[in-house]
């Protein structure tokens, strides 16, 4: 319902255009980090995936998906895919959703 | 009528104050609410949920609106709960009473849209908020939900405890084009 | 006098009387500080950075260098002020700067005997070289810095507090137009009428016509640009005002956010540098025009010095309003027929291929010395003519104000004709169009054109309509300008400054280029040219071209540096605008009022007020919560629990989530039953406790720790959205839905028993980590049997709203047992006494081992943490792990102190740990302590040292087991 305005050019922003709420100020979310990674299952005795999942960040210059949470709104995590070195925004989803596909 | 404390306390000061001179810009007020709750739907479930919402808010004097995906904020006299309750199925999603954990400030008169822009980045112009409708924002650490009532009422939803601090940014900001407290 | 009024009576205008320099002076309504002060006389505004040299207005507006003043409101102090922009106002106060003890007699202007030490780079060559000899250390700079401070630098800040207040404000729009000038208001209108939101901000005082249906913001500088289209700007409410309406802010801090930007900032002139040009009395050209434009015109003879045409037009209007034009010099070898004309209209000689090398007059402008120049080769020649004059009126051209369009695009580029730098284009992301002189296009007619040319793409762009763009307007030719941007005179002329703010000559920027640094981003610097706050307005385009002429680059190769916010000077009030005082709201608990009304001293718990003791008139703090302390383990306390972090967590998945962020068990949980629950970060250590109630099959309610309740809501908003999304379960915040009263001590089953109606809180009925609900004086209530503080205890919520009341039916309740309200210092004492854990030792860094937690980690599931939990370092015996500590010397132990092994302290030690908390026990008798310690557990019965080498304390302690009171526990099971 809300999901054509995530589908919007973002532009370089200082403002984040979240899925439900539309486009904020920066202050309003929180910074979460790398969004690349998956966690190993619960329960995983893969030592090193598990070292790479809470140690290691990938830290390009340039195209890269964090997580925002859009704390001073509705508060979803967000999937923000942007670039490092101009800050340009390309794509605002849900991390919900990307989430679900990842399980399936 | 609620029986609730008002956060508030003996802040709560009826008058004119700030620059009425050239009269009141704005009018604040604690409307008492007899339920404030949310009501939220698992993923799939959102008409099923959406559906309990609009009987909701058909009920004379209640209000909804959504505030986050899935999920949507009530407001509305005691009792108001009781229908969603027999409806709701826990499979669907879930109801939460906040009547004691939010605090409504209303705020209205001509110089409403002026300022409530001193205190959020929200754009209050009538086509991007429009009559009707509500969103969650934030004042610096205090969590906001807003409700459009009509061009110059909204409601403000804050957590109670944050609530007396609030009322004297509010105060604050509409010293500039006087109010009155009612 | 050297400048008078065309009409004395000012035309109908109010006088506004002020002072300046303890002076009274009279102005008219609508003059700038400059204004008036030049027409009652004073020319000499200002003494210059360095060297104290006098120094007159030179530019209108913020791009003025010398003028700078001091504004007081009752005790504060503004400093900084341009004289050209400050607009007067009746009881305003003034003070000039930098001079001692005055304006006109400066002991300072010594320095400028002493020219050659104060050079570029003199601070750093004499100060901060290698250390040789006794005036090349840092040590001498540390105390030299200190005199030089004083004698060089503008203004100086007051310490008063600032009086006013100021404001913030958001604001959207379609199109924000930046200034009000014709191009400006033309773009306003031409958007306006297209049907957009416009809003237009002129940095001046309303032209009193409104353009319908735009927001127009009047004296309102726009100084940044920031990302995705966000501008900043300040209002200048009411600093022209004597008085503040109640509320009115004197500056207003206004965000706006606009789908696009049209840019109408204008143009400044700039000067041509020459020998002896900071004379008081040498102005540029259109600060006459803006003197006149106020009624303010010179007496004496102006000589006009310029290299374009645009300058004669000043002229021309200058001798219309009756000024006499002694002479144009012009360094050009040609000039246009209608430059001629302009001339013959104000009666003024022409020297052409002619330039100014030099001035008479030391604080007041008697003449110029005019010699032949060869714009080609920039050489003088032939013997110099005086040309006698009062003042100088200077003209090198016109440069775009590009300021905001460069923070927010490409590079800057050079336009050789104009002999300035154009607007670039917008980054990627960015959205703006200039229009009118700030784009080169000058002449009103063609400007207006150019705006409405603006607005068009503007409007197309946001509809989504067609361009059909127009071709630009040609440029306006008078204000093409030669290159002509400094008259380099001999060795034996007088100092030609470039910068006149920080006192930067010619000569100092050929040293820099000499001594390497030859960009001029290190030119800069290396100078301060260009740093002081006219940023570089007039200096930027002459010191480039010196700069080039060096290194035989035109300006085009050498580039410009680039723009950054703000583009004019902002106070720092205004930046804080709202955020003032107590910079954070206060979150207060239901029985607020009622802990202030019985004589609780309050501590700010990050955002919350918390009581910290309740002290009786005459009681130390630690009098104070002993006796609050004695009275839980004696009799009954009560303490307000509100503030702990409540989560209401629902929803089919609930226990299955539970026990993904708990390390033990809660599938397991009994409906109303609650278990203490631990949680670990995904790197092992421990993030926070606390208990967690099932309430109904599907439904319980988490409880956190105070300071951790943010913190923990996110974490478990990440697991459902990140990790496990088709978990259905709900999380809402609900620590403001409840008031929570802690009844605690051997008296509290028969305090409760009192008031709770419609429950039973015996032994069967509210067993340890039972809930029952009933009602406490007619209000809903729900009971836990929970105990922090050890003793027999329970936790009664009820609502918010009705917090208050049941609060009082305790207290009630509790009279006959002589109930006792009390602090966290008081519950800090006692649970130190038991050994559990807060905040101290869930630092961060410890471990679930660390705190003697591992009989709450579950073999039988998986949970967050538990992969990482038992890496080598992470389950070392060496690690830090939690003791008691007793005091043996019978003196208090200090938070925060080391624990080491020496008996005294004669060079640094090893540390073997520190205090966590510590406190007087009333249970033991004694002065205790919780600390983390290397391997804690190997050192129980041992003696040890705390010291604090700050305090100079050091005492002898005996390392004990962590729970120090009732280690069974008997006592909270009864």
């Amino acid at each position: 319902m809300t999901r054509d305005r995530a589908q919007r050019p973002a532009g370089i922003e200082m403002r984040i255009t979240c899925p439900h709420c539309g486009p904020r100020d920066l202050a309003e979310f929180y910074y979460w980090g790398d969004a690349t990674r998956t966690m190993p299952e619960l329960g995983s005795k893969d030592e090193a995936a598990w070292l790479s999942h809470v140690y290691n960040r990938p830290n390009p210059r340039g195209r890269h998906s964090e997580h925002w949470q859009h704390l001073g709104g509705c508060r979803a995590y967000l999937m923000v895919e942007r670039d490092t070195a101009t800050h340009e925004i390309f794509s605002v989803i849900f991390a919900r959703d990307t989430a679900r596909e990842a399980t399936k | 009528m609620s029986d609730h404390a008002s956060p508030l306390g003996a802040d709560f000061k009826p008058g004119q104050f700030g620059n009425v001179a050239r009269g009141i810009g704005v009018r604040l007020s604690e409307p008492q609410y007899g339920y404030l709750g949310e009501l939220a739907a698992f993923a799939g479930s959102g008409e099923a949920i959406l559906k309990l919402v609009r009987n909701a808010a058909g009920q004379p004097g209640a209000v909804s609106f959504p505030i986050a995906a899935n999920r949507w904020f009530l407001a509305g006299q005691e009792g108001m709960d009781e229908p969603v309750k027999a409806k709701l199925k826990p499979s669907d999603g879930t109801l939460i009473d906040l009547s004691h954990g939010r605090t409504c400030l209303r705020i209205s008169g001509p110089k409403v849209e002026w300022v409530l822009s001193k205190l959020y980045a929200i754009d209050f112009g009538l086509t991007a908020f429009a009559t009707g409708t509500g969103l969650s924002t934030t004042h610096h650490a205090i969590f906001t939900q807003i409700y459009r009532h009509d061009g110059e009422t909204f409601d403000l939803f804050v957590f109670r405890s944050l609530a007396r601090s609030f009322w004297h940014s509010v105060q604050r900001a509409a010293e500039e084009t006087g109010f009155e407290v009612v | 006098m050297s400048f008078h009024r065309i009409d004395p009576s000012g035309k109908g205008k109010r006088p506004v009387s002020f002072i300046f320099d303890g002076t009274r002076v009279t102005g008219y309504e609508g003059d700038t500080l400059a204004a008036a002060l030049l027409a009652s006389g004073q020319m000499v505004m200002g003494r210059s950075f360095k060297y104290h040299r006098p120094r007159g207005a030179f530019a209108p507006g913020s791009a003025e260098p010398n003028a700078l003043v001091t504004l007081l409101r009752g005790k504060f102090r503004e400093p900084n002020l341009r004289a050209t922009e400050v607009e007067i106002f009746e009881g305003m106060r003034a003070e000039s700067q930098n001079r001692f003890p005055s304006l006109n007699i400066d002991i300072g202007a010594v320095n400028g005997l002493a020219g050659k030490l104060l050079s570029a780079g003199f601070y750093y060559k004499t100060f901060m070289g290698p250390g040789i000899g006794p005036l090349r250390s840092t040590k001498f700079w540390m105390l030299a810095e200190r005199f030089i401070r004083r004698a060089a630098g503008l203004g100086r800040a007051g310490l008063a507090p600032d009086p006013d207040r100021y404001d913030r404000i958001n604001a959207f729009c379609d199109v924000l137009v930046i200034g009000g000038g014709d191009a400006g208001r033309t773009a306003a209108e031409a958007a306006t009428n297209a049907g957009l939101r416009v809003i237009l901000a002129d940095a001046n005082p309303p032209k009193g016509v409104d353009i319908d249906g735009a927001q127009t913001l009047s004296r309102t500088m726009v100084w940044g640009v920031y990302d995705g289209n966000t501008y900043a700007a300040t209002e200048r409410v009411a600093d022209h005002k004597s008085a503040r309406a109640p509320g009115e802010p004197r500056q207003r801090h206004w965000v706006i956010r606009a789908r696009t930007a049209i840019h109408a900032t204008g143009a400044t002139e700039r000067p041509i540098v020459f020998p002896g040009n900071d004379v008081p009395g040498v102005m540029l050209a259109s600060m006459f025009g803006d003197l006149a434009k106020r009624g303010v015109i010179p007496d004496g003879p102006v000589a006009f010095f310029t290299n374009n045409d645009a300058a004669y037009q000043t002229a021309a209007d200058l001798a219309g309003s009756g000024a006499t034009i002694a002479a144009i010099i012009d360094a050009r070898v040609e000039v246009s027929a209608s430059a001629r004309a302009l001339a013959d209209l104000c009666n003024a000689e022409i020297h052409i291929g002619r330039a100014v090398t030099g001035s008479e007059g030391k604080s007041a402008l008697k003449a110029v010395t005019v010699q032949q120049f060869d714009a080609a080769t920039g050489e003088i020649s032939g013997e110099p003519v005086s040309v006698q004059c009062s003042t100088v009126a200077v003209s090198g051209g016109w440069s775009p104000s590009i300021q905001l369009a460069s923070q927010a695009g490409g590079n800057p580029q050079w336009s050789e004709p104009l002999q300035a730098f154009l607007p670039p284009e917008p980054a990627p992301g960015q959205d703006f169009h200039v229009c009118g002189s700030a784009a080169g296009v000058f002449g009103r007619d063609e400007a207006k054109a150019d705006a409405n040319r603006a607005a068009g793409i503007a409007v197309a762009k946001l509809s989504g309509k067609k361009l059909k763009v127009a071709p630009r307007p040609d440029c306006y030719h008078a204000y093409f300008a030669a290159p002509v941007h400094e008259i380099r005179g001999t060795k034996k002329s007088q100092k030609a400054f470039v910068d006149f703010q920080h006192d930067v000559t010619a000569a100092d920027i050929r040293l820099a280029a000499l001594e390497g640094f030859s960009s001029p981003e290190h030119m800069k610097r290396y100078t301060t040219l260009g740093m002081a706050t006219e940023q570089g307005r007039n200096s930027a385009i002459p010191a480039l071209a010196i700069l080039g002429g060096e290194q035989g680059r035109s300006i085009a190769e050498t580039g410009t540096t680039r723009f950054r916010p703000p583009a004019s000077g902002v106070s720092f009030g205004v930046l804080a605008a709202e955020r003032y005082g107590d910079l954070q709201p206060g979150r207060l608990t239901p029985m607020h009022d009622w802990h202030l009304a019985n004589g609780a001293t309050l501590y700010a718990a990050g955002l919350w007020h918390r009581p910290m003791i309740y002290g009786r008139a005459g009681e130390t703090i630690e009098q104070a919560y002993v006796r609050e302390a004695r009275a839980v383990r004696m009799g009954v306390g009560i303490f307000d629990v509100s503030t702990l972090g409540k989560i209401d967590i629902q929803g089919p998945d609930s226990a299955k989530f539970l026990d993904r962020v708990y390390t033990n068990m809660f599938s397991n949980l009994a409906v109303g039953k609650a278990r203490y629950g631990l949680m670990l970060r995904e790197d092992g250590l421990v993030m926070d406790d606390g208990t967690t109630w099932r309430i109904g099959d599907i439904h319980f309610l988490m409880t956190t720790t105070t300071a951790n309740a943010g913190k923990v809501m996110q974490h478990l908003d990440y697991c459902l959205d990140c990790l496990w999304p088709d978990l259905k379960v709900h999380l809402t915040s609900v620590t403001d839905q409840w008031a929570g009263a802690a009844v605690g001590g051997p008296f509290a089953r028969k305090v409760l028993e009192n008031c709770v109606e419609g429950a039973q809180v015996d032994n069967d009925a509210v067993p340890f980590m039972g809930i029952v609900h009933g009602t406490i004086a007619d209000k809903p209530v729900m009971i836990c049997r929970l105990s922090f503080s050890g003793e027999l205890a329970y936790e009664v919520y009820s609502g918010a709203g009705h917090g208050q009341q049941v609060w009082d039916a305790l207290m009630g309740a509790g009279k006959p047992f002589n109930i006792t309200p009390y602090g966290l210092e008081a519950l800090g004492t006692l649970r130190i006494e038991k050994g559990h854990v807060t905040g101290a030792e869930i630092d961060g860094r410890t471990t679930a081992h660390d705190l003697h937690l591992e009989w709450m980690l579950s073999k039988k599931k998986p949970f967050i943490g538990q992969a990482m939990m038992n890496r080598p370092g992470m389950t070392d015996e060496n690690r830090l792990s939690l003791v008691g500590i007793i005091s043996t010397s019978g003196k208090p132990v200090s938070g925060g102190s080391h624990i080491v092994d020496e008996d005294e302290l004669t060079e640094p030690a090893d540390s073997l740990g520190h205090v966590t908390a510590a406190c007087y026990s009333p249970a033991l008798e004694k002065y205790i302590a919780l600390a983390l310690v290397k391997n804690g557990k190997s050192r129980i019965g041992t003696i040890a040292y705390v010291t604090a080498p700050l305090t100079g304390q050091h005492l002898p302690v005996e390392i004990v087991d962590c729970h120090m009171f009732d280690p069974e526990g008997r006592r909270m099971h009864v």
